[in-house]
């Protein structure tokens, strides 16, 4: 059932270069609909929830219940003038939002959606290190919002940049942390236990179910990733005006919105692969995939229900809460995951 | 780091969490706010001046776009003292009505406050619930005058129209179901550990600052000064109505968000027993009818205090025997509010100094006139 094998194939008369060249493409095009789709989805889906929670209506007069007031914003984005700051460092500026989005697409290529959307023999995602990259990729998106703030010549943009550099330094320990209990616990089923594909084959119950404390960690820390409320700091709204993205206006301040919905999104396949067993389901099927999206969505309507309902934490509480809870927590885990693993080896 | 190196940073007078158009010059060590001056003035629309100029019955108007989250009590200030110098008697039911809409108003500024402080504090949700709590305040406003904020309800010698039938069902419809709303949303702040870690002990004003800077109101009760007009002076008819004045002694941020929340409490308990008080009567003193506006003549000068949402509200009127005020000045207590502000934002957080101003509940209608 794998869709971009059967399109290989189905160009396989043009000759193998050209067959793999063709297939290359459609991928690149799936996945960017792909990921086009699932923000359209997600943001009008923020919206009504948003709104729900709020006793409001939300979106309802572009198009039958409002379903096409997406594209009529995304429309006024891309139509906006890019008002440009005086003072701006000109390269850094234009390319923040950039590497903000493209890192977040990038991040997309790697995860392992089940059978029916099997991009490994495509890309780099067939490496025994997925998980690696995965997270040098994640890695890379707080560059843009650094860059950001520092290219724009603003003092609130400044000040939500350093905002994002103490966040990221504080949340992304424990990350690593919790991801490496998982693939100690993988190594002792598995010889590539760095490869997201061999842990979701190799697991026999979910890694949220043996390990609990790495799941929350992990959640948080992806709450972090991802900088809504309560841990927006490097936006903190109602404090710094719009922290690093103060400056950006139309499509670049669009990249930098979608960056953050995506962000979410990811967290929460991320999150499920890793934790929830992934594409696997409690009917097995070719169709993998759509497990997958479930337990996203499940995750990210929690995402949004956490987002709705929180105040803005103070920096200096994070970096407490990241230093001194996450991290001995991520630590207490980590052993819990060697005696388990030890455990399993026996 | 040496002072030299402060940064400099304005907040406002456009910006998110300013409240209409404060602007803080804010002097930051990193994240630290070294030093703070509210500079004021974006609002000023002249209206003390503007009131020289126009008719005792007319200058209502300027009064309901001071305090405009609140416009009933900024009202009531203003009749208790051009009614005083104009020697206009109202009756009972005149003054019970008064009471009431006094108290819906001082509803609706605090629900507009707490929406706003959970936007200071990066909280979306709070500020639409408090907004459908309001809307309902604002339908009654509008049963009752035709206007929804700057009502221009009450006149000299009374009120424009008498309360009807209906709007007396919406106000105990209100009193019925606000406890329960009011509830929800008092557990949406209060039961998040969030919000009381950005409250707890933030922004601590003693006692004897507050009383030195002039501070009244919410704010000053909040410090642990046991000080309310509605009690001190009675006015209308306050001393017949059974109330209490919450008081706390932390002084802190969430202290003086207690405070307005329990006075919601309050104003409703005094909602409820007026609806029931509330006597037969003229709803207007023919003496003011019969001189509508430019017979009406005062001499003397007059000062009277009321209690509005924001604190003790005073207005001194100086006639000159002519059919306008010769001089009308106001007591704002918001300004007095916010020149504490720098000595609470001291050597706190960026976070903080929002956190802290959001509970001061400003203004800029009342602030600059």
């Amino acid at each position: 059932m794998n869709i971009l094998l059967r399109l290989q194939e189905l160009f396989s008369p043009l000759g193998h270069l050209a067959s793999y060249i063709l297939a290359y493409i459609f991928e690149s095009l799936f996945l960017v609909i792909f990921v086009t789709i699932s923000l359209i989805v997600m943001i009008y889906v923020f919206r009504k929830y948003m709104a729900r929670i709020q006793q409001r209506i939300g979106p309802n007069r572009v198009g039958k219940f409002g379903l096409l007031q997406l594209i009529a914003d995304a429309l006024k984005l891309v139509g906006k003038e890019n008002i440009l700051p005086k003072n701006r460092d000109d390269l850094p500026y234009k390319l923040a939002p950039a590497i903000v989005f493209v890192s977040l697409v990038l991040a997309f290529t790697i995860l392992p959606y089940g059978d029916f959307f099997y991009l490994g023999s495509f890309t780099v995602t067939h490496s025994e290190v997925t998980i690696v990259l995965l997270f040098g990729i994640i890695a890379i998106m707080p560059i843009g919002e650094v860059l950001a703030g520092v290219s724009s010549a603003n003092k609130y943009a400044l000040l939500g940049a350093l905002r994002a550099v103490a966040k990221d330094v504080s949340f992304e320990i424990p990350m690593m942390l919790s991801v490496l209990a998982i693939v100690m616990m993988a190594s002792a089923r598995t010889p590539s236990s760095l490869s997201l594909e061999s842990i979701l084959s190799s697991e026999f119950l979910p890694y949220g179910i043996l390990e609990p404390i790495g799941l929350f960690v992990f959640f948080i820390s992806m709450v972090a990733r991802a900088s809504y409320t309560p841990f927006d700091l490097g936006e903190s709204d109602s404090e710094l005006v719009s922290g690093h993205s103060t400056e950006y206006s139309g499509m670049r301040f669009g990249m930098f919105y979608m960056g953050m919905f995506g962000s979410i999104f990811l967290g929460s396949l991320i999150v499920s692969i890793l934790y929830l067993g992934g594409p696997s389901g409690p009917v097995e099927s070719s169709l993998g995939f759509i497990w997958l999206i479930i337990k996203a969505a499940i995750l990210v309507l929690i995402s949004f229900t956490v987002w709705l309902s929180m105040p803005r934490i103070r920096i200096d509480k994070f970096i407490n809460f990241g230093w001194k809870y996450l991290i001995p927590i991520a630590m207490i885990n980590l052993i819990l995951a060697g005696i388990i693993t030890l455990g399993w080896g026996l | 780091m040496p002072s030299s190196e402060w940064v400099e940073l304005n907040f406002g007078p456009q910006h998110p969490s300013m409240h209409g158009v404060l602007r803080l010059k804010a002097k930051l060590d990193g994240e630290i706010v070294k030093e703070i001056e509210p500079v004021i003035g974006y609002l000023h629309r002249n209206a003390e001046k503007i009131c020289e100029m126009t008719y005792f019955n007319d200058n209502l108007i300027y009064f309901d776009r001071m305090d405009y989250v609140g416009a009933m009590n900024m009202e009531v200030g203003y009749l208790e003292a051009a009614e005083k110098l104009l020697d206009i008697s109202i009756s009972e039911r005149v003054k019970w009505i008064r009471v009431i809409m006094a108290e819906l108003s001082r509803i609706a500024a605090h629900l507009v406050w707490a929406g706003a402080y959970g936007l200071d504090l990066g909280m979306l949700t709070p500020f639409f619930h408090c907004f459908i709590e309001r809307e309902k305040l604002l339908t009654i406003f509008t049963e009752v005058s035709g206007s929804r904020q700057e009502v221009n309800y009450m006149c000299v010698g009374g009120v424009y129209q008498d309360i009807t039938e209906k709007a007396i069902a919406e106000i105990e419809d209100f009193v019925r179901e606000f406890p329960k709303r009011l509830k929800d949303i008092f557990n949406m702040l209060m039961k998040n550990d969030i919000f009381l870690s950005r409250t707890k002990g933030i922004g601590i004003l003693d006692k004897e600052t507050a009383i030195s800077y002039g501070v009244t109101g919410p704010m000053l009760r909040a410090s642990g000064v046991e000080y309310d007009v509605r009690k001190a002076e009675p006015y209308l008819v306050y001393d017949q109505v059974n109330f209490d004045i919450p008081v706390s002694y932390k002084g802190d941020n969430l202290a003086r968000v207690l405070v307005r929340f329990e006075e919601m409490r309050q104003s409703l308990k005094i909602v409820e027993q007026a609806i029931k008080k509330i006597p037969d009567g003229p709803y207007f003193n023919p003496k003011a009818k019969k001189s509508l506006m430019i017979r009406m003549r005062g001499e003397g000068d007059v000062y009277a205090r009321t209690e509005s949402s924001k604190g003790e509200f005073g207005v001194y009127i100086v006639g000159d025997g002519g059919v306008k005020p010769y001089r009308v000045r106001v007591r704002s207590p918001t300004l007095r509010n916010l020149s504490v502000l720098p000595e609470l934002a001291k050597d706190v957080m960026i976070a903080d100094m929002i956190a802290i101003s959001g509970t001061l509940d400003l203004v800029f209608g009342e602030i600059d006139r």
